[in-house]
């Protein structure tokens, strides 16, 4: 009992502490600025070169790494994590459609929301791992590449499939009235998007090129290589991470009246179910002999939403859902909860599974002692 | 100098459904548009703050009022429900006739 309430009090003093991060600051200052309706504002060309440093520098972490530590081990990860991220998408749309009694497309579109895996997530969970002196797989970064597509391809099949049930039915009932037949059929053609144009798209879009590009450029380099370039994507990473969540809290505080309009189970959905899945990622990562910081990056992937490729992909897959219910939970709910909130809280669950002298078990440590 | 009246098609509507009104446009033998990033405010709220996805594209084609006709036929039943679109002709005179057939 006394050695839970110590558990909870770190991860409190974990939280606390991880708000006083530049990275957090930043992102807060972004909300506060946004609110008070301030002018201030990130460049664009420097908000749409960001995530593409950061995909860079994220890529070529990942290919040193894989480089050192070699990734034959990485299979059984990385199938674990697309059969788990293909799980929580189904999961995800049952609650959606029974409890939330959302229609079908929303329901989907928001299923592979967050489903999905979260770049910008990815990266922050990256930058505090740094600042708790912890290093992760280099692999992941390949799960996180390999990961991107795979909810989406699933919820556009099924939407898909649901789509072509749904127009089948229809016709059955006027099948007897040709030229509705072939109106029908005219609608069978712009509602059902082309899979394989949607997979061949997620792969050769800029942030797969970019992610896989950069690992196979950073596996090639080795930490030779590295040595010219790691004053731009090592010493700057954290720093450019700090100016990117500026911009990203500026989006997220215009977003926030908007999350009275999404409704309140939309809210508790996007703080439990990435909490749900987290969790499960972090203790699944364990299970899998990932080291401590390696099942932290896990969870993460398993929790984040995405918020910048979704809905390039949605829009035009399922243009049918509405785009302000899946950007706002993502971004206005998920994302500052996941890197505020939840990090330090799976932080403090991988630590305590790992057994690692972490201030956790120190904590214990002293609290047997002193009994 | 001879001056041909044709029209001219202008599409304003969010960056993301871009690629479908230039699939219409292929679809029906359009080969010229010019397209731009815009910003502005309308019934969808403001729009082209932020990240890129949230820009609105002003899209401008020229043709022959029938052609024309056929392609805002389309965009109007395939788009108009899911996305911020408006669309609306207008009168122009070009010197190429060829070029906007």
């Amino acid at each position: 009992m006394k050695s839970k309430s110590l558990i909870q009090m770190d991860i409190l003093g974990l939280i606390q502490a991880n708000i006083l991060t530049p990275v957090v600051l930043f992102f807060l200052l972004g909300i506060v600025a946004a609110r008070i309706k301030s002018d201030l504002k990130i460049p664009e060309a420097i908000s749409e070169f960001l995530p593409i440093y950061l995909l860079a520098a994220i890529g070529l972490h990942g290919g040193l790494e894989m480089r050192n530590t070699g990734f034959t081990n990485m299979l059984i990860p990385m199938l674990t994590a697309i059969g788990l991220s293909l799980v929580f998408t189904l999961n995800h749309y049952q609650i959606l459609r029974r409890l939330g009694k959302f229609n079908i497309f929303d329901s989907y579109a928001l299923a592979s929301t967050y489903g999905a895996v979260g770049a910008v997530t990815f990266s922050v969970g990256l930058s505090f791992l740094k600042n708790q002196g912890i290093t992760s797989e280099g692999y992941l970064t390949a799960v996180l590449a390999v990961l991107e597509p795979v909810s989406f391809i699933l919820a556009i099949f099924l939407t898909n499939l649901a789509v072509a049930k749904q127009i089948k039915s229809k016709k059955q009932s006027i099948s007897n009235d040709l030229d509705a037949d072939k109106k029908i059929l005219g609608m069978v053609g712009q509602n059902k998007t082309n899979l394989s144009e949607v997979l061949r798209e997620s792969i050769t879009g800029k942030a797969i090129i970019i992610l896989l590009g950069s690992i196979i450029i950073g596996y090639a380099i080795g930490d030779n290589g590295f040595e010219s370039i790691s004053i731009v994507f090592d010493d700057l990473f954290t720093g450019a991470i700090a100016i990117f969540l500026l911009e990203m809290g500026i989006i997220a505080g215009q977003r926030l009246d908007d999350i009275k309009k999404v409704g309140v189970f939309l809210v508790i959905f996007s703080i439990l179910i990435p909490t749900f899945n987290g969790i499960v990622g972090v203790l699944v990562a364990t299970a899998l002999g990932l080291s401590m910081g390696g099942s932290v990056m896990f969870g993460l992937l398993m929790a984040s939403a995405s918020f910048i490729a979704a809905p390039a992909v949605l829009r035009h897959a399922i243009p049918q859902a509405k785009p302000s219910l899946y950007i706002t939970s993502a971004l206005g709910v998920t994302f500052p909860y996941n890197i505020i909130i939840l990090l330090p809280i799976m932080f403090s669950i991988s630590s305590f599974v790992h057994n690692i002298d972490g201030p956790i078990n120190l904590f214990n440590y002293f609290g047997i002692n002193l009994i | 100098m001879k001056l041909f009246d044709v029209k001219l098609l202008t599409v304003t509507c969010e960056i993301l459904a871009q690629k479908a009104v230039l699939e219409i446009l292929h679809k029906h033998g359009i080969t010229g548009y010019t397209s731009y990033e815009v910003d502005g405010d309308g019934s969808k709220g403001i729009r082209g703050q932020g990240l890129k996805n949230e820009k609105n594209i002003k899209i401008e084609i020229i043709s022959t009022e029938e052609k024309l006709k056929d392609v805002a036929e389309e965009l109007m039943r395939s788009l108009f429900s899911d996305f911020a679109i408006i669309l609306y002709f207008s009168d122009v005179q070009v010197i190429r006739s060829e070029k906007f057939i």
